[in-house]
């Protein structure tokens, strides 16, 4: 009767354990490497690297919350970004060059929702269609060349979008000097997309199309049109990853943003986001990029080799996945502790309490 | 049954909640509905009985605006509708609500989410006023429900919940939006048989209150109970009309058996 | 004769380290902490013997060494070296490919902070230039020279003007592309007839998906008389694309670049005619030599050309044991 009066300790606090986590992990590597952890830089530097991995991950908690998938993000990242450098760099057009770079990432993630949504392909497919061709595009019209954006540190559209804003102030601390912009825009776009995701109507919508789309029809959501808004954000952060990413390493690659496909996506689910739709929470995913993207950085500095790097961060991986399969699903979890009783019957301990496991 | 006692009487000066001419629904070049003619009065509660495939679903999703229909009319307290624009949103505004059988709740949603969505309370930038939420909630689930003591809040989840208090919260939802007509479909599939009574109950709420109510059954005992008219569809047509108190519940399931062999 | 040239060197900056140690039994480089960026993945054909010479060079001076793998992808590499800027190790070494531009104010406020920087296996050189005094050195090949090195192994077999010849490459990498430029530039100024054709993205992570379109290439050019390539990953797939041409070794000139297993197998089977050997034990054994000279003594930075020589058919024999070591 218990677990039925009210919210579960998952429900009331959102993505607690994957916080209890990440503080773990990073207990265990200022223990194992003080000297990288325990001073400033390295949160300096992950302020720096990490915000187009947490605005993917963000996107991908609407898209996979609504029992969706997109697999088209890394080719956004190569399309928009090249878009921007184009603009940006032969062009000379500054700031119209963000709009430009944003407005693509808008219009591919939109033309991904009219399939998926009109047409009705299953959003695997579409968005493992529409990867292929817009990251052959970005090769095509860039001629698979990278483009260099010397001196763009001068121009106020780096300043105002990756900018160290403590860079010339008379500090002595240096740490200070280092600190990134794009983190604190990272936090406030992640910020009102969680309001949006818990508390408006369009994250509500989101929540019930991926628990069921039947349901949502009924209840009067209109399925196609949030579809097509979901892949439309999504391709809107994808977009702003592109242009953080650009100009951050004053670059765009070729081939930019293929680095991010597995990532992002094992950052949400690690984050306590169902794969199944229904349930998503945009603070798990937050804190599943930050163990995604400390691990290598730890394990490197903790004196283990960069080989380790992917098996370490698959196991994290698959022991999120069935924690939370057993925190979520009231059956399984049920199934586990009768298992656990009869296992320990048979050792001879006796459980007082039985019945209950069954409803 | 007497329901004069406890009616609020609904505002009156229409004759049929809704009233469906020459309907014909096809799915590519299959038929599911032909020439339909219904309609369903203000305080009625019609059973719509029917084999399985016989188009019992189809025809209430094109009364509750799910589906299209692909040709005929549409009238809802004897206005007819423009097609085009006939939807589930126009439905609920029309105050027609429907509970279908397992698709009326969001399993993963909490109780207060699963009332309010699809209108919920917003500002107007469209951000809910969760705290309002959940109070009307907490309201509708003890007065409306009449769910006391059985250790469910509005923060449960609906996965959380026994099918006859599925239906239960789907209906105190429907009746706290005042639906002039509800729509059940199949409210007591695979439900124990005191889940079911609790159905049955719900039901006779709605005639009581002065709504009216489509219920879809495939326990003919059940629907024989409660409604004041049966609906029989064969094959996508109206077959006939029958009122419970010509036929009793083995008449009309031999009807039913005969009306299969015939080819 | 190369094989002891590179013995020889290796062996110098051993003996260097051992002749210059103090008299306590502690190796030079101790206590150093060295961030190094390897290239691909653990263990593959173009990383494991950079792998292995750095690892063997950082036991042999006692250096700490943090090695780190991108999977060649520039920003993967970029994203590396601020992790390792913020580690405030005493040396990284970087790998040349997101270019100058990209690496120029990392570099700069690395070597402001008092940390070695040098780079390995495409050049940087204006970084060079900048931090060359502060010891940011380079260790891998002239690319040009490579280039055109390849070419003359490949014309020694027996081209002549007129012949036609290909040349798949990273043509649009401006730094990384010259290898390519150099090689295709030599075969055309001896009068063969070159098409430049780029390498696309993804067979440029992985050459196998390349296959189809070699194999298409070169069964519509049947006058086709030599292959140019730079490209480890393609070189060590393009005897495959041959075989299933319908070309017999000798066919087709073809001269590679690197010692992966199946070029190895390409050598020995004769579809493959001459592959430039860069040493890539070298890379990873210089950088970290020039770490601790650099930190230690404050020796500017050094430039070391491994694009030294060519392996053929009739060399490749004696190399099969080192190179199944790791080293070659």
């Amino acid at each position: 009767m218990a677990q039925r009066s009210g919210a579960s300790i998952l429900q009331r606090f959102e993505a607690l354990p994957i916080i209890i986590v990440f503080a773990l992990l990073l207990i265990l590597f200022m223990y194992r490497a003080p000297e990288v952890f325990l001073a400033p830089y390295i949160y300096t530097t992950f302020l720096s690297t990490l915000p187009p991995l947490i605005l993917l991950a963000t996107g991908l908690t609407f898209v996979i919350g609504a029992g969706e998938i997109d697999l088209s993000f890394p080719s956004i990242i190569a399309f928009s970004g090249f878009v921007f450098a184009i603009l940006f760099k032969d062009y000379d057009l500054g700031w119209i060059a963000v709009i430009a770079g944003l407005a693509s990432g808008i219009l591919v993630g939109f033309l991904n929702g009219v399939i998926i949504a009109k047409v009705g392909i299953p959003s695997f497919m579409t968005t493992l269609g529409t990867q292929f061709f817009w990251g052959g595009m970005a090769t095509v019209l860039s001629g698979g060349k990278s483009y260099a954006l010397r001196g763009a540190e001068q121009s106020s559209v780096w300043q105002w979008i990756v900018g160290r804003p403590f860079a010339t102030s008379a500090t002595d601390i240096a740490w200070l000097q280092q600190l990134s912009i794009q983190g604190l825009w990272t936090a406030v776009i992640v910020g009102v997309l969680w309001l949006i995701l818990n508390r408006h109507r369009f994250g509500e919508h989101t929540l019930f199309i991926g628990d069921s789309n039947d349901v949502s029809r009924v209840v009067g959501i209109d399925v196609d049109r949030e579809k097509i808004k979901i892949f439309t954000l999504m391709g809107f952060l994808a977009a702003c990853a592109a242009i953080i990413l650009t100009l951050e390493n004053k670059n765009f690659f070729g081939n930019q943003g293929q680095g991010y496909l597995l990532t992002a996506i094992a950052s949400v689910l690690i984050g306590g986001t169902s794969i199944f739709g229904g349930r998503a929470t945009i603070l798990g995913t937050v804190f599943g990029c930050f163990i995604i993207g400390m691990i290598e950085a730890g394990l490197v500095a903790a004196g283990l080799t960069g080989a380790w790097v992917r098996t370490v961060q698959g196991l994290i991986f698959l022991i999120a996945i069935i924690f939370y399969m057993y925190a979520d699903e009231p059956q399984r979890r049920r199934a586990l502790f009768a298992n656990l009783k009869s296992f320990g019957r048979l050792g001879g301990i006796r459980t007082s309490e039985e019945g209950g496991a069954r409803r | 049954m007497n329901q004069a006692a406890s009616v609020q009487v609904v505002e009156s000066g229409f004759q049929n909640i809704v009233r469906l001419e020459g309907v014909q629904k096809f799915f590519g070049p299959v038929q599911a509905l032909q020439d339909i003619d219904l309609a369903i009065g203000k305080n009625e509660i019609v059973g719509l009985i029917g084999d399985n495939g016989a188009g019992k679903s189809t025809l209430i999703k094109i009364m509750t605006g799910v589906l299209p229909p692909s040709s005929g009319r549409i009238f809802v307290r004897d206005r007819e509708l423009s097609l085009a624009d006939y939807s589930v949103r126009m439905a609920h505004e029309l105050s027609i609500e429907t509970v279908y059988q397992d698709k009326s709740l969001a399993e993963k949603q909490p109780l207060w989410r699963n009332f309010f969505v699809g209108r919920q309370i917003t500002n107007r930038f469209g951000f809910i006023d969760i705290k309002r939420q959940k109070e009307i909630a907490q309201k509708i689930l003890i007065d409306v429900i009449g769910f006391r003591g059985v250790g469910i809040t509005v923060d449960s989840t609906v996965a959380n919940l026994s099918g006859g208090e599925r239906q239960g919260i789907a209906i105190g939802r429907a009746m706290h939006y005042n639906a002039d007509l509800i729509v059940l479909d199949e409210p007591t599939a695979a439900l124990g048989v005191a889940e079911v009574r609790k159905v049955v109950e719900f039901v006779r709420r709605i005639k009581q209150s002065g709504r009216a109510c489509i219920y879809i059954e495939h326990n003919l005992a059940h629907v024989h109970e409660v409604a004041d008219r049966l609906v029989v569809l064969d094959r996508g047509r109206v077959v006939s009309e029958i009122s419970p108190k010509d036929m009793t519940v083995p008449e009309l399931t031999e009807y039913l058996i005969a009306l299969q062999h015939q080819a | 004769m190369r094989l002891a040239h590179f013995l020889l060197t290796g062996v110098a900056a051993v003996g260097l380290a051992a002749a210059q140690a103090p008299a306590s039994a502690d190796p030079i480089g101790k206590g150093l902490v060295m961030y190094m960026q390897m290239g691909g993945e653990p263990g593959d054909g173009a990383t494991l013997a950079r792998q292995t010479g750095a690892k063997q060079a950082s036991e042999a001076l006692g250096v700490d060494l943090k090695p780190q793998f991108s999977k060649w992808a520039p920003e993967t590499m970029i994203a590396q070296f601020k992790e390792a800027l913020a580690a405030k190790p005493n040396c990284i070494a970087i790998m040349g490919h997101p270019g100058s531009t990209a690496f120029h104010d990392l570099v700069k406020q690395a070597v402001d902070e008092g940390i070695v920087v040098t780079s390995g296996n495409a050049p940087l050189t204006d970084l060079q230039k900048e931090f060359g005094p502060k010891g940011f050195g380079y260790a891998g090949v002239d690319l040009y020279a490579g280039g055109a090195l390849t070419a003359n192994a490949m014309l020694a077999q027996g081209l002549k003007a007129g012949d036609q010849a290909v040349v798949w490459g990273i043509f649009s990498q401006a730094e990384r592309g010259v290898s390519e430029k150099g090689l295709a530039d030599t075969l055309e100024k001896a009068g063969l007839k070159v098409d430049r054709l780029e390498i696309p993205p993804d067979v440029n992570s992985d050459a196998s998906l390349g296959v189809p379109q070699f194999v298409a290439y070169i069964q519509s050019h049947p006058n086709l008389k030599a292959i140019g390539l730079q490209h480890g990953g393609v070189t060590s797939v393009m005897p495959e694309a041959l075989k299933k041409a319908g070309k017999k070794p000798g066919d087709i000139i073809l001269g590679g670049i690197d010692l992966a297993p199946a070029t190895i197998d390409g050598l020995k089977s004769g579809y493959i005619s001459a592959t430039l050997d860069q040493l890539l034990y070298m890379q990873g054994f210089f950088p970290v030599t020039q770490c601790v000279m650099s930190a230690k003594y404050k020796m500017p930075g050094l430039s070391l050309n491994t694009g030294a020589g060519v392996v053929t058919p009739k060399t490749i024999d004696a190399l099969t044991k080192l190179i199944d070591a790791g080293i070659r």
